[in-house]
């Protein structure tokens, strides 16, 4: 049954472009998705781990200069430089991670940030790869042909289908972890990293390995991103407002949870982009007000809370 | 050496404004444990409140701190009230996010209202800098360094001298032990959380003439503070007050020996020197 709905609403996601063909609805469903992959790849450390980074943009940046430096400098196709941009995110967070995590808590948070930070003053600075300021700019895509058509890169729709893969993509990874044994580890790091080291997890490996996994989908959504805008500078893709934006989006829709990073997504990016659409700044506002919403009235987020009311067990929470 | 005589004077200048600052953060840390994310944007609200009453009223901004900090206190204690007192127990992680929601909150209401474009505050007497000795001095920074100095001083006797701040001393250094003693920790929390919000908006109200003024002036802001804390100890206010003057100098020697574009990284990198190394801060006063 659960199973006959998931496919449902797979397909109806597939069709949804077709369903509704207004550009600015195709545009918010990508970005829906692409912060749904954001939210998932943070959850994956900060809802298993509870280790709060406020860094993620680093590695949402690193997967958005690979796919475009490698598309520009050695002409390789966007699609292959985006899985090699989650590549190379996930390997810049082994010595992030082994480095911050010898802190706990809000100092881990902190450290997360002037990291981010010096990543993106480096990226700033080291003009012959990055082009400094002045950013980075796709003129044209490669021409792909799929079942006997070329693609049309000007229309959203062939955006939307990427997303949609590298949504599921992130969406079964964290359902496959929540179920496996890195999984259970890591949430006996989050309940109590010094009795989880006591019964033997290395914990310092366990919440590197999360930390990695998380960049890697943040640096796919990065690529993703590089290709759909076509422009990228170091503000746009290393900004602490995009680490934060993160952060709220997993914490709103549900921490630890499969669909909480879709939910919140969904919730906070509609709201958010429809107020764009009118007002041209100022769309965080919801980000910062439903934050503070959430954390006082239901830690567990949106989705979190919907499921306890399904699953009406008497203990709440996990 | 004129260069290097020039760089120790503006970086103690600046310095002095970012100690204000990091005060406010780490006697708040001290008292509530709390890392206070909005930071930032009570400073950017104090250079908003300096810019608007001397445009629209004509105030000069070294007076209008003496309206500034006492509605500053209000802010913070109302913050504190009304939005911080049910989450500070649900430990420091929920705080340290819903902190990071009330900042943003702050910075985009400020960008809804005020709009994202730079302001500055073009005041008569700041035209040409004071040159003593061949060193020049910006005027509004060295009023600014005067006042600043004479605000840091009387917290430290506030805290030191009145049986109020020693009420919030022994709070920040043992608050059961404190509130065995009869210290109401609660009060102490709400007059700290005001104290230090009214430094971070009193700071903005003098920055505002010296530097530019955005809505989310408060992210790099706060960041730096950050800095500072740690440089000095988390919680301990006269290592504030030092890392603070230290910030000012590294970044303004920085910019002159290291490079212009990484002098703020050279802040960061220190940063996490001291918190991998030295957690306690460099002066080994502070609590981690």
């Amino acid at each position: 049954m659960k199973k006959l709905i998931l496919a449902g609403l797979i397909i109806l996601l597939l069709a949804a472009p077709w369903i509704i063909a207004k550009p600015f609805f195709v545009h918010l469903m990508i970005m829906v998705l692409m912060w749904t992959v954001l939210g998932a790849s943070w959850n994956l450390l900060g809802g298993f781990t509870g280790q709060v980074s406020f860094g993620h943009a680093t590695f949402l940046g690193a997967g958005a200069y690979t796919m475009m430096i490698l598309y520009l400098k050695c002409g390789l196709d966007p699609w292959y430089g985006i899985l090699i941009g989650g590549l190379v995110a996930a390997l810049i967070a082994l010595p992030i991670g082994y480095i911050c995590f010898r802190l706990r808590g809000p100092y881990f948070a902190l450290s997360t940030l002037a990291v981010a930070e010096i990543i993106r003053l480096v990226a700033l600075n080291w003009e012959s790869l990055t082009a400094g300021p002045v950013g980075l700019l796709i003129t044209t895509l490669p021409k792909v042909s799929f079942g006997g058509q070329a693609i049309n890169w000007e229309s959203k729709t062939p955006f939307f289908y990427i997303a949609v893969v590298i949504t599921l993509a992130a969406l079964w990874a964290t359902a496959v972890i929540s179920r496996s044994r890195l999984g259970a580890y890591l949430l006996a790091v989050r309940e109590d990293i010094d009795s989880a080291e006591a019964v033997g997890i290395n914990t310092v490996q366990v919440r590197v390995a999360a930390f990695s996994l998380s960049a890697f989908f943040a640096g796919l959504a990065g690529g993703f991103y590089a290709m759909y805008l076509r422009y990228i500078d170091p503000d746009a893709v290393f900004s602490i407002a995009l680490s934060v934006e993160m952060v709220f989006i997993a914490v709103v829709g549900g921490l630890t949870t499969v669909a909480g990073p879709l939910i919140g997504a969904i919730f906070l990016v509609t709201l958010g982009e429809t107020f764009r659409e009118r007002f041209l700044v100022g769309h965080l506002i919801f980000y910062g007000f439903f934050m503070m919403l959430s954390i006082r009235y239901m830690p567990e987020g949106i989705w979190g809370k919907v499921r306890n009311w399904f699953t009406k067990s008497p203990n709440t929470g996990n | 050496m004129e260069t290097f005589i020039q760089s120790i004077v503006s970086g103690i200048l600046t310095g002095s404004l970012y100690a204000m600052i990091g005060v406010g953060l780490t006697v708040i840390f001290g008292v509530m444990r709390i890392i206070n994310m909005a930071h930032g944007d009570m400073v950017m609200l104090g250079m908003y409140g300096s810019f608007w009453a001397f445009t629209l009223l004509k105030i000069d901004p070294f007076l209008s701190i003496l309206i500034w900090f006492p509605a500053a206190f209000v802010l913070g204690f109302l913050t504190y009230r009304f939005l911080l007192k049910k989450i500070v127990p649900a430990g420091e992680l929920n705080t340290l996010l819903y902190t990071a929601g009330l900042s943003l909150f702050i910075a985009n209401t400020a960008l809804l209202i005020w709009t994202g474009d730079y302001r500055t505050i073009k005041l008569d007497y700041a035209v040409m800098p004071l040159r003593p000795l061949g060193i020049a001095v910006p005027i509004p920074l060295a009023i600014a360094f005067g006042m600043a100095i004479v605000i840091t001083a009387a917290l430290y006797w506030f805290l030191v001298r009145t049986p109020t701040g020693r009420a919030i001393r022994a709070t920040s250094q043992e608050p059961e032990a404190a509130a065995l003693m009869g210290v109401d920790v609660d009060r102490m929390a709400v007059i700290t959380f005001a104290l230090g919000t009214a430094l971070a908006c009193g700071a903005g109200v003098l920055l505002a003439p010296s530097l530019y003024l955005y809505p989310t002036v408060g992210e790099i802001l706060v960041a730096k503070c950050f800095v500072i804390v740690v440089l000095g100890g988390l919680g301990s206010v006269p290592g504030a007050i030092a890392g603070g003057v230290l910030l000012g100098l590294v970044e303004s020697l920085g910019a002159v020996y290291v490079s212009v574009p990484y002098k703020d990284a050279i802040g960061f990198v220190i940063f996490l020197l001291v918190l991998l190394f030295r957690p306690s801060g460099l002066f080994g006063v502070g609590k981690s």
